[in-house]
């Protein structure tokens, strides 16, 4: 998922960099504050441990292996602040390093990848743990919250390239989700079989303060969550609803739609492909269905991994 | 708070010699390596931005941006071969592109742009960082002002990203040597559990570097 | 005189209960070099972790270890470890800077100095451990032996009076050993090294102290110690095959 240079247009970039960089701003400052010294080089070493563990190559389908991010695994095990961190860390790496995603795109693969997925993925699991107790809870809330996050990215990514005019929405959204439906799958199960196996082994490495639920922890996710929604708001709703259309007539009802017309994204593409315009539909409902389902072989396997408890 | 066992063993050699991973052409020597690293990052940050700003009207600063960069990757001695299959990356992407936009009315251009924008920059950022010493760049980053702890963070995870690439190929290789069993079940869970333990020893490694850290008088 | 190191009924346990230092008390005498065996897991390490106080985890104000006379207490812990010059175990954990120049300087830079003499101990360390033009490298790009000189550099950038070695000579080739060893003989600080590199014992150390699961066991002049095999049979050692074939006459 991550996007090279060329293709997202400058006012992509340059939204995205700005958003980016005061939800990494504020992640770095909540991670100062709350983050034990003798942890700072626990940071770096997460992720220079996400970058590593690709290597031990899930075969994923067909014996390929998947390009996982583990967001939500290192909010599980960290917090969620110190996973943005982190996952931005690795991005950087990997695009300076590697040449692994684009420099301008820096700013939309890091709201895709480290702030969306991670921050996404730790309310979710944190809701779902709230919801079903134990370790057996907490496996099943990390597979489902590490599949939404992955479909939530991508669908902001898909957002990204339509909003900047490379693949129109009506394509990408089913493309990007629909792939990302699988490749989620993959990502919801390593990060559940990991995160059991660290606490199996030293459950004392799990930050307490991913896990307690304290009330500072309330204000930091709802600025998350402002970021998070403005992105989605920015990126993926003119699409998903009608407003282009809503603006459009505004604009020129006050007499400047000209000069909105190259900020505002384009309405449905009127080109030739037969059917397209069923994909998006489809792909809305194939995402409901697709949580459901998943959720329930989260709980599966939830019950599968956790043997039930005989003297707790 | 944890156990303090400190490590009692670790291994000498580099395991790692995946060639993708091979960007050891920082060690080769060249005009262009030579060059300081801050203009050199300056130009191609302005290099990437021009070239995504620009309409696709103007083709002259294409063709020539695109001699530059030939240029310079001549002169930096960086292996062709190696160039060639880093830009290999971009080849799904933009085939994507090219597909879908095959259909629509304005499509060549379209697709065109997006294919020599992101092939263009792509060769700029590879040229740089084959060139210039991660260190340097991260003191480029330093003096943007881009916040300590992320820098610390990624000069960290630089520091140990082949240390631990080293731990997880031992790890796999030990457990490909035990694993008789052929089903996909036990290889997911057997994977999990090395995975599991990478992570266990890197948040170890991590407080020892940290006590490593006070004993130099670190605050 | 103050004695360097002075350890009285030091205890510690870990944290799943487990006791690792079960009273253990010893002195060096500044400019003396001391081996420090045992078998694996006998708590050497642990040890050596207490001389400059990173363990305990809580320090208490009234410790069980003295450095130069002064002890181990939080409100100390700044000048003793301008003092104790600890080389950890494996040189993947000291060496966390991206260059050798940069990871030299960490040491002066923590304690204070100009920029000009930062440079200046940088220089004279790596000259010392034989690396004089290292200074650019890459860390993660250098060889074992070059890590554990560049650990070594690192310390010695401190002047520290006192210097502490966890293993340095492990999984070093031949060559490196005998570098190394070379290395250390020159440099005059008070030594205390924890090993079980034998050869490293007999050609450098005066005096050495066994430790086993947690307490001091024999501690007294290296050749005699060396020389006993059953006390160093029964504690996990053995007796060094270069003392064979010597006679103390």
């Amino acid at each position: 998922m991550h996007i090279p240079d060329g293709f997202i247009d400058g006012k992509t970039a340059a939204v995205t960099a700005v958003i980016s960089a005061v939800g990494v701003g504020f992640a770095l400052r909540q991670v100062r504050r709350e983050l034990p010294p003798r942890r700072v080089p626990l940071l770096g070493l997460a992720a220079a441990f996400l970058f590593a563990a690709q290597m031990v190559n899930f075969p994923v389908a067909g014996g390929t292996s998947g390009h996982l991010v583990g967001g939500t695994l290192v909010a599980a095990l960290l917090g969620p602040s110190a996973a943005v961190v982190v996952v931005t860390t690795v991005l950087i790496v990997q695009c300076f390093l590697f040449q692994d995603g684009g420099v301008l795109a820096l700013g939309a693969n890091v709201f895709n990848m480290a702030i969306l997925n991670s921050v996404v993925g730790y309310m979710i699991y944190r809701m779902v743990c709230h919801w079903l107790t134990g370790i057996r809870g907490r496996v099943t809330a990390i597979a489902f919250a590490a599949w939404c996050a992955t479909v939530l990215a991508a669908i902001s990514c898909a957002g990204q390239l339509a909003w900047s005019g490379t693949i129109p929405w009506s394509v990408a959204f089913p493309a990007m989700a629909t792939v990302h439906m699988f490749i989620g799958v993959g990502e919801g199960l390593i990060s559940a079989l990991v995160f059991l196996a660290v606490y199996r082994a030293r459950p004392d490495l799990i930050t307490e303060t991913a896990q307690t639920g304290q009330p500072q922890r309330l204000g930091e996710l709802v600025r998350y969550g402002l970021l998070a929604t403005l992105g989605v708001a920015i990126f993926v709703a003119p699409f998903a609803c009608s407003w282009p259309d809503g603006l459009d007539s505004v604009a020129v009802k006050f007499g400047f739609g000209h000069k909105m017309a190259p900020l505002l994204p384009a309405p449905a593409p009127d080109y030739q492909v037969p059917g397209i315009h069923w994909a998006i539909g489809a792909t809305a409902v194939a995402g409901a269905a697709g949580s459901l389902i998943v959720f329930m072989l989260a709980l599966l396997m939830g019950r599968w991994l956790v043997p039930k408890p005989k003297d707790l | 708070m944890p156990c303090r066992r400190p490590a009692l063993q670790f291994q000498t050699e580099r395991l790692v010699t995946v060639h993708w991973i091979n960007h050891h052409h920082g060690r080769l020597d060249s005009p262009v390596h030579r060059l300081p690293a801050a203009p050199k990052l300056g130009v191609a940050l302005v290099i990437i931005v021009a070239t995504v700003l620009a309409p696709v009207q103007w083709r002259a600063w294409f063709i020539g941006v695109a001699g530059l960069l030939v240029l310079a990757m001549l002169l930096s001695r960086l292996p062709l071969f190696f160039v060639f299959r880093r830009l290999l990356v971009l080849s799904p992407f933009v085939l994507g592109v090219v597909l879908v936009n095959t259909f629509q009315p304005a499509g060549r251009d379209k697709w065109l742009a997006v294919a020599v924008k992101s092939v263009l920059c792509l060769l700029t950022v590879i040229l740089v960082s084959n060139t210039t010493p991660f260190s340097q760049i991260l003191r480029v980053l330093k003096s943007i002002r881009v916040p300590a702890l992320l820098i610390t963070t990624i000069a960290l995870m630089h520091r140990y990203l082949f240390v631990l690439m080293d731990e997880a190929e031992r790890m796999r290789r030990a457990r490909a040597s035990r694993t008789f069993m052929r089903g996909r079940r036990f290889h997911w869970r057997a994977l999990a559990t090395v995975v599991g333990q990478l992570f266990i020893r890197a948040s170890e490694r991590a407080e020892r570097i940290y006590d490593a850290m006070c004993a130099r008088g670190w605050k | 005189m103050n004695a360097a190191i002075e350890i009285t009924n030091l205890k510690y346990r870990y944290h799943d209960g487990t006791e690792a230092l079960r009273g253990v008390s010893f002195r060096v005498a500044p400019g003396e070099c001391v081996a420090l065996l045992g078998p694996n897991g006998s708590g050497k390490s642990t040890l050596l972790l207490h001389l400059n106080g990173i363990l305990p985890e809580k320090l208490p104000a009234d410790g069980a270890v003295k450095i130069l006379g002064e002890p181990v207490a939080p409100k100390n812990l700044e000048p003793i470890r301008r003092q104790v010059g600890l080389v950890f175990q494996d040189p993947d954990d000291q060496l966390f800077c991206p260059t050798v120049q940069e990871d030299v300087a960490f040491g002066p830079q923590q304690l204070g100095l100009g920029d000009a003499e930062v440079a200046a101990r940088v220089q004279k360390a790596l000259a010392q451990v034989g690396l004089a033009d290292f200074g650019r490298r890459a860390t993660h790009h250098l060889s074992h032996g070059e890590k554990r000189r560049v650990c070594l550099a690192g310390v010695l950038a401190c002047e520290p009076a006192i210097l502490i070695l966890d293993e340095p000579t492990s999984n070093l080739d031949p060559r490196g050993r005998r570098e190394f060893k070379a290395l250390l003989r020159q440099i005059p600080a008070t030594k205390l090294i924890a090993t079980h590199d034998l050869e490293l014992v007999v050609e450098l150390c005066s005096r050495a102290i066994v430790l086993d699961r947690g307490s001091v066991v024999a501690d007294g002049p290296m050749f005699e110690l060396l020389n006993d095999e059953k006390l160093m049979l029964e504690h996990g050692l053995e007796r060094p095959h270069i003392l064979r074939h010597q006679h103390p006459h």
